[in-house]
C-alpha cells in the first residue's frame, strides 16, 4: 500500500497531502515526521536526487523539486524501489505540468492540474499509471497514444 | 494573455485561473509583490459561497474549475467539511455534469471522489455516471468506473457488475486498468462479487499492455490467495511465459517465494523448485526486478551458500550504485543476511565501509550495523575508529541502532570489551536524548553482567555519568544497580563519593534512591558500615519525607541508631530480596484498604498486613510470550533478561504447595507452542527442570468471547517417556476469554540424570456458553477435550547456556582431569555450517567468541562452547569439524568439566543424537 503522498514547500508547509489507509489520528504525526525528516536532510540536495529512510516496516522516499519537496510513504509491496518508481512518476508529472522544476508559486498556479495528475498516478494507495505521456493525456481526458 | 492565445487547442485552465486570481489579488493586495499565493487568504466559508456558481443556469466552466481547485486545496490542507457543507457542495457539483467542457468534467470526477458522498446521496449521480460508463468516449468510461467504484455499495455493484466485467477486458488499457484497480479495492468490501470476475481477470493477465498485466496479476492473486494450488499454477504458468512490466515481474517473484515457502524445502533431486527462475531474474534488465529476485533468494528458508552467492554478488554491485535507493535496498538486505549468514556478507565489507560516509544517513547506519555483525575480532578497533567520526552527525534514532549493534558485538568478542566499553562511555558523555542515553546505559549494564572483567570499569563509567545526568529515571536505575554490584567489587569505598553526591545535589527521587544504595553498601561491607551510618544520619535532616523515612528505616534496620539489629540474613533479605507479592495485587489490596476506611470515615486501627496480599499471579505477563527472540533490555528488566524470567518462574512455582519441595529450579525452557496460531485455544508450554523433577507449565488462552472454560487441565500421556512418572497436576479453575491462565503437571525422574522422552497432551475442560449481553456464563457446561501437539524433554533442557569471557583461560584452568575426547562421523550434511549449528542446538550450550559462525567454503572449523550441566557442573566443549568432498562431516569432541560423569553425559548426548 502506498500510504501517503505529501508535497510541502521549502518552509515545511503542506501543499498537497493524500493519505491512504492511515488512520486520521496518525496523519498529523506522519506529517510532522516527514517534514522534520526533510528539514534535517534535504538541505543542499539536488533536484530529484532521492533520499530514503525506513521507519519500522514503512519506507519513505523523498526528494526536492524546485521549491517543493515530495515525500512518498509505503509498506509491503511498496518498498523503497517501488516508491522510487512512484516518486519518479510524480516528479515527472509535476515537471510536465509546470514546464520546469516549479517555484512554490508556479506549483500553486498549476494546483488543479497537479491534483489531477496525482489522481491518475495513485488511486487509493495503488499505483495506477506510470507513463508520463499517458498521464499528460489522461488529465485532459484524451486516450493514450499507444492505444 | 499571450499565454492563453498560444494554448488554443489545449486550453490551460490554470493559466486562466492564474490570470483571474492575479487580477483579483492585484486589486485586493496592491502592495504585494509578484510572489503571492493564488490561495492567499483562502477561507472555507468564502469558497463554499463561491461554489454557488455551480448552480448557475449558464455555467462558466473556467470559473467552476477554479472553485473546484480551491475546494481541492482546502481538502488537501486537511480542512474538513461538515455533513451539511459536503452535501451542499456535492449536490452543486452534480449539476456540472450538464457542462460539455472536458476539462471541467475531469475535475468533477475528482471532486466527487474527494467528497465521498454518503449512501443516500449517491443516487443523485449514479445515473449520470452509468451514462458515462457506457459512453463511447473511452476516457469517460474509465473515470466513471473509478468514481462509481469509489462511492458504490453492494446493491449498486450488482447492477454495474456486467459493465465492469466487460471493462476488465476492454481494448483500452486505461479502461481495463481502471476496472482492475477498482476490483482490488472492491475485493475488500464485496469479495463474493469480485471473485466472480476470475475469468476476465485471467484473460487480462495475458494482456499486452504492461500495466494491465500488473494490475490483473495483483487482483488475480488476491482472489486466489487462499487456494494454494491455484496460486502455484498461476506462478508455474507465468514464470514460463512473458511478463511485460517490471512491476508485475516483482509481484510474480513475491508470489513465487510464497509458493517455494509453502511447498517445503528441496524435492527429491535436491533442487529447489523455481530457484532457476529467481536466479534468471538476477539478469533482468530492470534493477527493480534484479533486487526483488536477490532479496527473495536471501530470504529462502535454509538457503545454502551456493544459492546465496549470485544474489550477494548483485547486491554487492548495487552497493556502489549511483542511485541512493538501490544502495539503501542492497545494504538493508545484506544487513538482514548478516544476521543469519554473516560470512556470506564479508566479501562486501570493503564496499560497505565506503558507505559509512554516505550522505544518506540511513544507508550509513545500515552499513555500520552490518559491518558490526560481519566484522571479525581483528577489525573491531578499526571499525570503532570509523564509527566515532560518524556518530557526531547522525540523529538519535540511528545512534540507538548503532549502540545496540555494538552491544551484540561486545558479547560476541568479550576480549574486546575494553575498546567497546570506552566507546560507550565516550558517547555517554556527549549530548543526546533519553532513549539514546538509556540504550547506552542498558548496554553497559548488560556488558557488566555478562563480562566479569568489564565490571569495575563499567561501574565507574556509570558513576561518572550520574554526576551529570539530567534524567531522573536513569539516575535511579543506575543507583539501584550500583547498590547490587558495587559492594561486590574489590574496593567498594570508591563508589560512595558518587552516591553521596547525589544526596547533596539531586532531586528528591534520586536522593531517596541514593539513600537506599548507601544502605546496601552498609549491609554488605562491614568496614564501611560506621561511615555509612554517618552519611545516613545526615540524611535524617533532608527536606523530603521519603528521603528522611528511608534514612530512618535503614539506620534502624542496620543498627545505626543503636537499636538491637535483626540478624544479618534478615537485613540482607530485606534490602536485596524482592517483594514476594505481585505489585498489581499489592496495589489492589492497598486501594481496598484505603477505600474501606475512607467509606466508614475512620482511620484504621489495624495496620495494613502485607501477608493479606494474594500471591497468585493472575495472568502471565505478556512479556513472557514475547520472551523468545527478545533481547535483554538492561536496566528496565534488571541485569539480564533471561534471569529475571527464571526468577519470575521460580517465584510462581514456589507459591504452589505441590511443587515447593522440589528444590531449586535449574532451568526453564522458552515457551513451546502446542497449538497453531489463531486456533480457539492457544496453549504453549514451559518446561521447568529441577534436580529430580520436571514441571510442565501450560499457558492457556481462550480466544472465544462466547465461551468460558472451567476446570481446565492437561492430560499427559508419558508412555514414550519411561523415566518419568506423573506426580501431581494442578488444574486451572476458570479460563475466561482473553485472560491467560496456567495449569501445571509435575513428573518425578531419576535425580541428576538427563532423562529424555516424548509426552502427548490433551487439553480437558468444561465449556460453558457466555451470554454476550450480560457477560454471564450458563450454569451447565459440557465436558470437552482438545488435542495439543506433543512436548519433548531433550538433553539440551538439562544444560544452561553460560558463556565464558576467555575460553582459553577457562579451558586451561579446568585441567585435563575429567577430559573426555572422542571422534564421531556425522554422515553427509548440507554444509559445514549446518552441521555445526545442529551440534550446538543438540547440546544446548553457549557458543563462545563468535565461533558459531563458519566461514563460507571452509573445510574445517573449531567451535567453542560452554555452559552449566544439571547439578551445577561447569562444562566446556571444544568441537573440531572437518568436511570432505562428498560432504561427509567428521567431528572430534573434547569435553572438560568438573565431574567426569558429566563429561561422559555430554558424549552420550552426541552419541544418541
Amino acid at each position: 500500500m502506498l500510504l501517503a503522498v505529501l508535497i510541502a514547500n521549502s518552509e515545511g508547509n503542506i501543499l498537497v497531502e493524500r493519505f491512504n489507509g492511515v488512520p486520521a489520528e496518525e496523519r498529523l504525526h506522519w506529517r510532522s515526521f516527514l517534514v522534520k525528516l526533510g528539514a534535517e536532510n534535504l538541505k543542499g540536495v539536488k533536484n530529484e536526487e532521492l533520499l530514503v529512510a525506513c521507519h519500522k516496516s514503512v519506507y519513505i522516499v523523498y526528494t526536492v523539486l524546485g521549491d517543493v519537496s515530495v515525500y512518498v510513504v509505503g509498506k509491503d509491496e511498496y518498498d523503497e524501489l517501488a516508491l522510487a518508481e512512484a516518486i519518479f512518476v510524480i516528479t515527472s508529472a509535476v515537471k510536465d505540468v509546470c514546464g520546469k522544476p516549479p517555484t512554490e508559486r508556479l506549483f500553486l498556479d498549476k494546483y488543479g492540474k497537479i491534483c489531477l495528475c496525482l489522481d491518475e498516478i495513485v488511486w487509493k494507495g495503488l499505483l495506477e499509471n506510470t507513463d508520463r505521456d499517458r498521464i499528460k493525456r489522461l488529465v485532459r481526458l484524451k486516450p493514450p497514444t499507444e492505444f | 494573455m499571450a499565454q492563453l492565445v498560444k494554448k488554443d487547442d489545449d486550453r490551460d485552465e490554470e493559466g486562466v485561473h492564474y490570470l483571474v486570481c492575479y487580477l483579483i489579488a492585484k486589486a485586493c493586495w496592491s502592495y504585494s509583490t509578484a510572489e503571492y499565493s493564488p490561495f492567499l487568504g483562502i477561507e472555507k466559508g468564502a469558497v463554499l459561497q463561491e461554489a454557488r456558481v455551480f448552480n448557475d443556469p449558464q455555467l462558466d466552466s473556467r470559473r467552476c474549475s477554479q472553485v473546484i481547485t480551491k475546494l481541492l486545496y482546502l481538502l488537501n490542507q486537511g480542512e474538513t467539511f461538515t455533513k451539511i457543507e459536503a452535501t451542499e457542495v456535492f449536490f452543486a457539483v452534480t449539476k456540472l455534469f450538464q457542462s460539455r467542457d472536458i476539462g471541467l468534467r475531469r475535475m468533477v470526477y475528482l471532486m466527487i471522489k474527494e467528497l465521498s458522498p454518503s449512501a443516500d446521496e449517491v443516487i443523485i449521480v449514479t445515473s449520470s455516471l452509468m451514462k458515462d460508463m457506457n459512453s463511447k468516449t473511452d476516457m469517460y468510461r474509465a473515470n466513471a468506473i473509478r468514481v462509481l467504484c469509489r462511492i458504490t455499495d453492494g446493491t449498486l455493484l450488482t447492477q454495474i457488475e456486467r459493465y465492469l466485467k466487460q471493462a476488465i477486458v476492454d481494448k483500452n488499457p486505461v479502461v481495463a486498468s481502471a476496472a482492475l484497480v477498482s476490483g482490488i479495492h472492491l475485493l475488500q468490501t464485496n469479495p463474493e462479487i469480485v471473485k466472480r470476475w476470475s475469468n476476465e481477470v485471467q484473460e487480462a493477465v495475458q494482456s499486452r499492455a504492461a500495466l494491465v498485466q500488473f494490475h490483473a496479476l495483483a487482483l488475480l492473486h488476491q482472489i486466489r490467495q487462499n487456494d494454494r494450488l491455484a496460486v502455484s499454477k498461476l506462478v508455474t504458468s507465468l514464470t514460463r511465459g512473458t511478463v511485460r512490466s517490471p512491476l508485475a515481474q516483482c509481484l510474480l517473484i513475491r508470489y513465487t517465494s510464497q509458493v517455494i515457502r509453502e511447498s517445503g524445502v528441496n524435492n527429491q533431486s535436491g533442487d529447489r523448485p523455481f530457484y532457476d527462475y529467481l536466479e534468471g531474474c538476477l539478469r533482468h534488465k530492470a534493477e527493480m526486478v534484479i533486487f526483488e529476485a536477490a532479496r527473495a533468494i536471501t530470504e529462502l528458508s535454509g538457503v545454502t551458500s551456493r544459492e546465496l552467492t549470485p544474489a550477494i554478488t548483485v547486491l554487492q554491485l548495487f552497493l556502489s550504485s549511483s542511485k541512493p535507493v538501490l544502495r539503501f535496498a542492497a545494504v538493508r538486505t545484506l544487513n538482514k543476511v548478516a544476521m543469519t549468514h554473516p560470512m556470506a556478507v564479508t566479501n562486501c565489507n570493503i564496499d560497505m565501509e565506503s558507505l559509512i560516509s554516505d550522505q544518506n544517513r540511513s544507508i550509513a547506519t545500515l552499513a555500520i550495523t552490518t559491518l558490526l555483525k560481519t566484522g571479525n575480532e581483528s577489525s573491531v578497533d578499526r571499525l570503532m575508529k570509523q564509527i566515532t567520526n560518524f556518530m557526531s552527525d547522525i540523529a538519535d534514532e540511528f545512534k540507538i541502532v548503532v549502540v545496540e549493534a555494538i552491544r551484540s558485538l561486545c558479547l560476541k568478542f568479550p576480549l574486546k570489551y575494553r575498546s567497546l566499553m570506552n566507546f560507550l562511555s565516550n558517547i555517554l558523555r556527549e549530548e543526546g536524548g533519553f532513549e539514546y542515553k538509556k540504550a547506552i546505559v542498558d548496554s553497559i549494564v548488560i556488558l557488566i553482567s555478562d563480562i566479569p572483567d568489564a565490571k569495575e570499569s563499567g561501574l565507574l563509567h556509570l558513576c561518572e555519568f550520574i554526576e551529570d545526568c539530567e534524567f531522573t529515571y536513569l539516575s535511579t536505575q543506575i543507583l539501584h544497580f550500583l547498590g547490587i554490584e558495587g559492594p561486590k567489587t574489590s574496593d567498594p569505598s570508591k563508589y560512595i563519593r558518587y552516591i553521596y553526591n547525589r544526596v547533596i545535589l539531586e532531586n528528591a527521587t534520586v536522593r531517596a534512591s541514593a539513600v537506599s544504595t548507601l544502605a546496601k553498601f552498609g549491609a554488605m561491607v562491614d568496614s564501611l558500615k560506621p561511615r555509612i551510618f554517618i552519611l545516613l544520619r545526615r540524611c535524617l535532616f533532608d527536606s523530603d519525607d521519603e528521603v528522611r523515612d528511608r534514612a530512618t528505616l535503614y539506620l534502624s534496620t542496620l543498627g545505626g541508631d543503636g537499636s538491637v539489629v535483626e540478624t544479618d540474613k534478615d537485613v540482607k533479605e530485606f534490602l536485596f530480596g524482592s517483594l514476594d507479592v505481585p505489585l498489581v495485587n499489592l496495589e489492589t489490596s492497598l486501594k481496598n484498604y484505603v477505600s474501606v476506611h475512607a467509606e466508614i470515615q475512620e482511620p484504621s486501627e489495624e495496620p495494613f498486613d502485607i501477608n493479606s496480599v494474594p500471591k497468585e499471579v493472575k495472568s502471565q505477563p505478556l512479556a513472557e510470550k514475547k520472551a523468545p527472540g527478545k533481547k535483554p533490555t538492561g536496566l528496565s528488566a534488571p541485569p539480564t533478561g533471561p534471569t529475571s524470567t527464571v526468577d519470575a518462574y521460580e517465584k510462581l512455582l514456589s507459591n504452589i504447595p505441590e511443587f515447593s519441595s522440589f528444590g531449586k529450579l535449574f532451568k526453564s525452557s522458552v515457551p513451546v507452542e502446542l497449538t497453531e496460531a489463531e486456533t480457539e485455544y492457544a496453549v504453549n508450554a514451559v518446561k521447568h527442570i529441577f534436580d529430580s523433577h520436571v514441571v510442565f507449565q501450560y499457558n492457556c488462552t481462550n480466544t472465544i468471547p462466547e465461551i468460558l472454560l472451567e476446570n481446565v487441565s492437561v492430560v499427559v500421556d508419558a508412555s514414550e517417556a519411561a523415566d518419568f512418572s506423573e506426580l501431581a497436576s494442578k488444574p486451572l479453575r476458570s479460563l475466561p476469554y482473553d485472560s491467560p491462565g496456567q495449569t501445571f503437571v509435575a513428573f518425578e525422574k531419576p535425580e541428576g540424570v538427563p532423562a529424555v522422552g516424548k509426552f502427548s497432551n490433551m487439553l480437558r475442560f468444561i465449556s460453558k456458553e457466555v451470554d454476550p449481553s450480560t457477560g454471564e456464563a450458563e450454569e451447565d457446561g459440557v465436558e470437552d477435550e482438545y488435542q495439543l501437539e506433543d512436548l519433548e524433554v531433550v538433553s539440551a533442557d538439562y544444560v544452561l547456556k553460560v558463556g565464558v569471557s576467555n575460553f582459553k583461560n577457562a579451558w586451561e584452568s579446568m585441567g585435563p582431569d575429567c577430559e573426555r575426547v572422542d571422534e564421531y562421523g556425522l554422515g553427509p550434511r548440507e554444509s559445514l555450517a549446518e552441521a555445526v549449528s545442529a551440534v550446538i542446538n543438540l547440546l544446548g550450550l553457549q557458543p563462545c567468541e563468535g565461533t558459531e559462525a563458519v566461514p563460507s567454503n571452509s573445510r574445517s572449523h573449531t567451535c567453542l562452547l560452554s555452559g552449566v550441566f544439571i547439578g551445577n557442573v561447569k562444562v566446556l566443549v571444544r568441537l573440531s569439524f572437518g568436511i570432505d568432498g562428498p560432504k561427509e562431516v567428521a567431528m572430534k569432541l573434547a569435553v572438560r568439566s568438573e565431574d567426569e560423569s558429566v563429561s561422559d553425559a555430554i558424549h552420550e548426548i552426541v552419541a544418541c543424537g
